[in-house]
């Protein structure tokens, strides 16, 4: 359990207001994190302020855990310390949209899906898409570096942001990147927060570039009896001149998690969308059916409006879906190149077979494998954690060679006190360790959750 | 330098490998921009190995290194501010490796970058980045500087087609940062890395994305009688979401020098063009070439003309790409800003540099990547002049600065380097500073490697080359008046 902490949640009420603190014991659990409770939440409301309570948290080696909409507190290793809960969601406005330049400027407690319909409104979007969208905020999607279907043709969440406003570890309020869409101006620090889970700094401004939303966007859905026909069919596409959307495979564990209308739930799927002018559409349908009747498929769909939405909502909310479905799973993330696929799914499905677990799987053609495997049982179900932990270990190893690197994205907090869900560190670790020294000299936030025991 | 260091340089590189006659060093002081800095020596490493043993030595001589690909960068970055060792990848330019199936491509630091394309595009793949020196410059180059280039409007700068980097830190240890997959667990330590000047590691190993080229290309030339036209035109496809590969605008005075160069059919009599591409599928080119001449029309484009052949093509894009050398030219100097600015800002900042130009008295060309509000100002100049260069240097600050208080910054693509460095403090305060050097120093902790670059000299604005406006840049004082 944490170590009882001798300081004042008062003094936290003096920097942001005792409406803004809250310490009952009782109310404190929505904020626990891998069972760890903090003996404060804090919502701050200005930068100010998040300068003051890390300024203070420093003096007093106080574990600050940063947060948004608390979907992503599950990622990472359980803290070594948890005192304090900095919850940013009052911070959540649009401090700029210029609509004609495509850029826009928001506090970290925005979320997605506010941040969504505004955009929408002038016909733009950010191509982001990320699971638990509803509740997930803009700080929590670029420090958790969370992925989504739209990265096959938009690139990644990092790849959209232009800059931000953080606070150090050590109560230094500071900037990087820039508002524009091209900048070269200083070291790209942003780039560094960006997936940092809040080990290094509190980010207080995130600038991003927005896109115009497409004319009109379809969804065709290829079937295939095994996992071989549908990777061939994808890599077909990715060999062809189309430029589709979003490109994803998933196996038949995979499609009976996302629910989704008319996807077939004894088949491997792939889910392409296109989008833009009519023309456009029609020739990726055109070559999309050829493609996949020529790698086997037996069944071959084209989704619009409310079940296009419904399918790629699905995909887009895949993690939580499962979670949902089977609060004892454990879901990797692999980031591989398409070539290495074939063989990663192979070794997945003998991890499966080895190991009586059922396994759902989610590809993005893009260069990520999902991979949950399906216990049943919640968090506290120790005999789904002990059987999960060997199956957990061998896929760790399932590295068709030393390059992948596999992380365990979403497990029980039981199965983290087994074994780490980081890979092993590698060659860079001693500058990761530097830069973590750097910005978080007292080593308070988020201690533990990181690669390598950061 | 000492004798001892050149002697055993020499030893660990043979006679071949190192320069150190004045007249050879010369050919080393220099890069693409107005900046100096003398090396010591110039070493030509073959190998990791080779590298690793030139810092060694560096280190134990207490000597300055820094790294240089081809020299065509435009702020100083690989020029020796300090003296020491430059060192030279020009003979570490192998591609190792080639896989088209993942569209990776694994590469030395000293490979040209468009020989990286040449290599590849029998497999109908290419590298993106293409900044107008491709021809000459290195890929370790483009990962140093982050460059970018006129397709970058569509497919990003050289950090989003790097996802690996072979390090060797200024204390000689090698590091593998990130690999050949799209992402990696841990600190983004690559990406931190692409664009850091040289100032963190010398690179010795690159792995990038390949694209694969698109099926359609049209290559479009939009004529304009005004340039507040043609500044519009970009203004009302970035707002209608019409996404071009590439968007360039030139003006009247780059059309006429570039035209006299090199022949590339600009119209002489216009006030500025603009060259659009469009790629992709021909459906998607159809469409969009459609929306564009609309647009174009809206703006009162006097013409627009179709690159009709790959030749036509070719010739526009020789045009654009030679139009720094062009100048070259009509001016014995070229002060040549990077600064960027929100896309709605362009007309009025284009407007700013005209006013520069008739209070300083300087000719201003302008050619640039009009899609991304990336401006390129060529300030024509006589730099035996101290007076003008003193001058030059003070009009170009002034535009930089109109830059930032729109809202811009000092540099999109060319980097800080030794140039900007002192502009720094324009957007950055002084603990942003500290931090950015306390990261250098994670990485770089004695300095030794490329000193004195992107960050200023000085501490706190005192510092300025430029003395910062008192009011916004509509209250600029006239210094001429």
């Amino acid at each position: 359990m944490k170590p009882a902490t001798t300081f004042s949640p008062a003094r936290l009420a003096d920097l942001v207001g005792a409406e803004n603190v809250l310490t009952g014991a009782a109310e404190l659990t929505a904020w626990e994190v891998d069972g760890l409770r903090p003996s404060a939440v804090v919502r701050p409301g200005t930068a100010a302020e998040i300068t003051g309570i890390l300024a203070m948290a420093a003096a007093e080696r106080l574990a600050v855990i940063p947060m948004g909409g608390r979907s992503k507190l599950g990622v990472g290793m359980p803290p070594r310390n948890y005192d304090v809960a900095l919850d940013l969601t009052r911070m959540n406005r649009l401090l700029a949209f210029d609509p004609a330049d495509l850029t826009l400027g928001v506090e970290p407690g925005v979320r997605f899906a506010q941040l969504e319909q505004e955009l929408a409104a002038q016909r733009q979007f950010l191509p982001l898409a990320p699971a638990f969208a509803e509740r997930a905020t803009m700080g929590g999607i670029i420090a958790a570096s969370a992925d989504s279907p739209l990265r096959h043709a938009y690139g990644s969440a990092r790849d959209q942001l232009l800059g931000v406003e953080f606070v150090t570890g050590a109560g230094v309020a500071a900037k990087s990147g820039g508002r524009v869409v091209k900048n070269v101006t200083g070291y790209d620090i942003h780039q560094l927060l960006a997936g940092s889970l809040g080990t290094l700094a509190v980010i207080t401004r995130l600038n991003f570039r927005t896109h115009p939303m497409p004319l009109r966007e379809r969804m065709f859905v290829a079937a295939f009896v095994g996992s071989e026909g549908a990777l061939e069919c994808c890599r077909a596409i990715g060999k062809s001149q189309l430029q589709p959307r979003i490109v994803e495979v998933f196996n038949p564990a995979t499609a009976r998690v996302l629910q989704a209308p008319r996807v077939l739930r004894d088949r491997w799927s792939v889910a392409v969308a296109a989008a833009g002018h009519a023309a456009v559409i029609a020739r990726h349908e055109r070559e999309l059916s050829r493609m996949a009747r020529e790698r086997g498929a037996d069944d071959f769909a084209v989704f619009d409006g409310a079940e296009q939405d419904a399918l790629f909502t699905a995909l887009r909310e895949f993690p939580r879906l499962a979670l949902e479905a089977f609060p004892g799973a454990a879901i990797f993330r692999v980031p591989i190149l398409p070539g290495a696929m074939p063989e990663l799914l192979h070794k997945a499905q003998a991890v499966s077979e080895r190991h009586h677990i059922e396994t759902a799987i989610l590809v993005r053609a893009s260069g990520i494998v999902y991979i949950a495997l399906l216990t049943p049982g919640g968090d506290g179900d120790a005999r789904s954690a002990a059987h999960l932990l060997p199956a957990c270990r061998d896929l760790m190893q399932a590295g068709p060679d030393a390059g992948v690197r596999p992380m365990i994205e979403w497990c029980p907090t039981s199965l983290k006190r087994e074994m780490s869900i980081w890979p092993p560190p590698g060659s860079d670790q001693a500058l990761a360790e530097k830069l973590k020294r750097l910005f978080d000299p007292q080593g308070i936030l988020s201690p533990g959750r990181f690669l390598g025991g950061l | 330098m000492n004798a001892t260091l050149l002697r055993e340089l020499e030893q660990l590189l043979g006679p071949k490998g190192i320069l150190a006659r004045p007249e050879d060093l010369m050919l080393y002081e220099n890069d693409g921009s107005v900046e100096e800095g003398r090396p010591d020596c110039i070493v030509f490493p073959r190998s990791k190995q080779d590298v690793v043993e030139i810092v060694k030595l560096a280190v134990r001589h207490n000597t300055p290194l820094v790294g240089r690909g081809a020299g065509t960068g435009l702020s100083g970055g690989a020029l020796a501010r300090r003296g020491g060792i430059v060192v030279t990848f020009s003979r570490m330019n192998r591609i190792l490796q080639v896989d088209a199936e993942n569209l990776r491509a694994v590469v030395e630091p000293g490979v040209v970058n468009l020989d990286l394309t040449r290599a590849v595009e029998g497999f109908g793949l290419y590298f993106a980045p293409d900044p107008s020196s491709q021809r000459a410059c290195t890929i370790g180059g483009n990962v140093s500087e982050n460059s970018g280039g006129p397709h970058t409007l569509a497919y990003g700068v050289t950090a989003n087609h790097v996802t690996g980097l072979e390090l060797v830190l200024p204390d000689a240890q090698v590091v593998r940062v990130g690999g050949a997959a799209i992402e990696a667990p841990g600190y983004a330590l690559a990406r931190l890395v692409v664009g850091s000047e040289g100032t963190f590691a010398l690179v010795t190993e690159i792995t990038v994305r390949l694209m694969r080229a698109p099926e359609d290309v049209r290559t479009l030339l939009a004529i304009y009688d005004r340039v507040e036209d043609a500044t519009n035109t970009v203004v009302e496809l970035t707002a209608r979401g019409i996404t071009s590969a590439a968007c360039e605008m030139l003006d009247g005075l780059m059309l006429r020098s570039v035209e006299d160069y090199v022949h590339a059919g600009f119209p002489v009599d216009a006030a500025a063009v603009l060259l659009i591409e469009l790629e992709g599928l021909r459906e998607a080119v159809d469409a969009q070439a459609s929306e564009l001449q609309e647009v174009c029309a809206l703006c009162k484009a006097r013409e627009v003309r179709r690159a009709r052949d790959t030749r036509e093509r070719d010739l526009l894009w020789k045009g654009r790409k030679n139009a720094f050398g062009a100048i070259g030219r009509l001016s014995p100097s070229y002060y040549v800003l990077d600064g960027v600015i929100p896309r709605t800002k362009l007309t009025a900042t284009l407007q700013h540099i005209e006013d520069v130009s008739k209070r300083y008295g300087f000719p201003i060309g302008n050619v640039f990547h009009a899609g991304d509000g990336n401006l390129h100002p060529l300030i024509l100049f006589d730099r035996r002049d101290p007076e003008q260069l003193r001058r030059v240097i003070e009009a170009g600050g002034e535009i930089i600065q109109f830059c930032v208080q729109a809202g811009g910054t000092l540099t999109g693509e060319h980097g800080v380097g030794m140039e900007k460095s002192e502009l720094m403090p324009l957007m950055f305060s002084d603990a942003d500073l500290d931090l950015m050097r306390g990261v250098r120093s994670v990485f770089n902790p004695t300095g030794l490697l490329n000193p004195d670059k992107i960050l200023p000299l000085g501490k706190g604005c005192g510092e300025l080359r430029v003395q910062p406006l008192a009011g916004g840049p509509a209250s600029a004082p006239h210094p001429s008046a």
